[in-house]
């Protein structure tokens, strides 16, 4: 049996979790709008390409774990309990089919306009891993407004 | 058409003068858990359910039912 403060604790914590997974895949999606509408010659620096493969790790894990390591495990137990497994489970799905109907769109239209390995693979994976994330927050913070 | 599960969970946890919060500590879980059973957007698993029956001291079908 859990104490009543965890529960609220963890309910405090799932709905900040909600609202900072939504933030943080707008400002990916925004980032990665500023990536592609600035030159080519210009936007493949180091610097760039290594933010947006640390934000990407970054999210990958948030959405593998469901996020607050660091906390204990029995509120953690409570975050990541029955529904939001679920829901991040619906999540990744949601990923995975923006994924491949990504790669597919990208596909086509390489046939009419080259596009190079790494601009599919950035577009592709910005794509599937935005949309799980955000799939994610919604879909928690949906849960969290019911009733 | 997809089976639809109720339940009666408010009126137990109200019969027992607990809050959501209350029965999501004796079980385990979030209180975002509870309130979703409780409207019916959650389907909860059979572990879940039997964990809710047990801390409500009634039977799962008592609890839960399916509507034909």
């Amino acid at each position: 049996m859990h104490d009543v403060h965890d529960v609220e604790q963890a309910e405090r914590m799932g709905r900040a979790r909600s609202r900072i997974f939504f933030v943080l895949a707008m400002v990916f999606f925004a980032g990665q709008s500023a990536y592609f509408a600035s030159s080519p010659a210009t936007r493949d620096s180091h610097a760039r390409i290594g933010a947006w493969l640390i934000l990407v790790i970054l999210m990958l894990l948030l959405l593998a774990t469901g996020g607050f390591l660091l906390k204990g495990r029995k509120v953690r137990n409570l975050l990541n309990d029955e529904t939001s497994r679920h829901n991040r489970l619906a999540a990744q799905a949601m990923g995975f089919w923006v994924t491949i109907v990504s790669a597919l769109v990208v596909y086509v239209e390489s046939i009419f306009d080259p596009v190079t390995f790494n601009e599919a693979i950035h577009i592709i994976v910005t794509l599937g891993v935005g949309a799980a994330l955000i799939s994610f927050a919604v879909r928690e913070r949906r849960a969290h407004r019911i009733g | 058409m997809a089976d639809v599960l109720l339940n009666r969970l408010r009126e137990a946890r109200d019969a027992k003068g607990w809050t959501q919060a209350e029965l999501a500590a004796r079980v385990g879980v979030s209180r975002k858990t509870v309130n979703t059973v409780e409207n019916r957007v959650f389907t909860p698993s059979a572990t879940l359910a039997i964990k809710l029956a047990e801390a409500l001291e009634l039977n799962v079908e008592q609890l839960f039912w399916i509507e034909r």
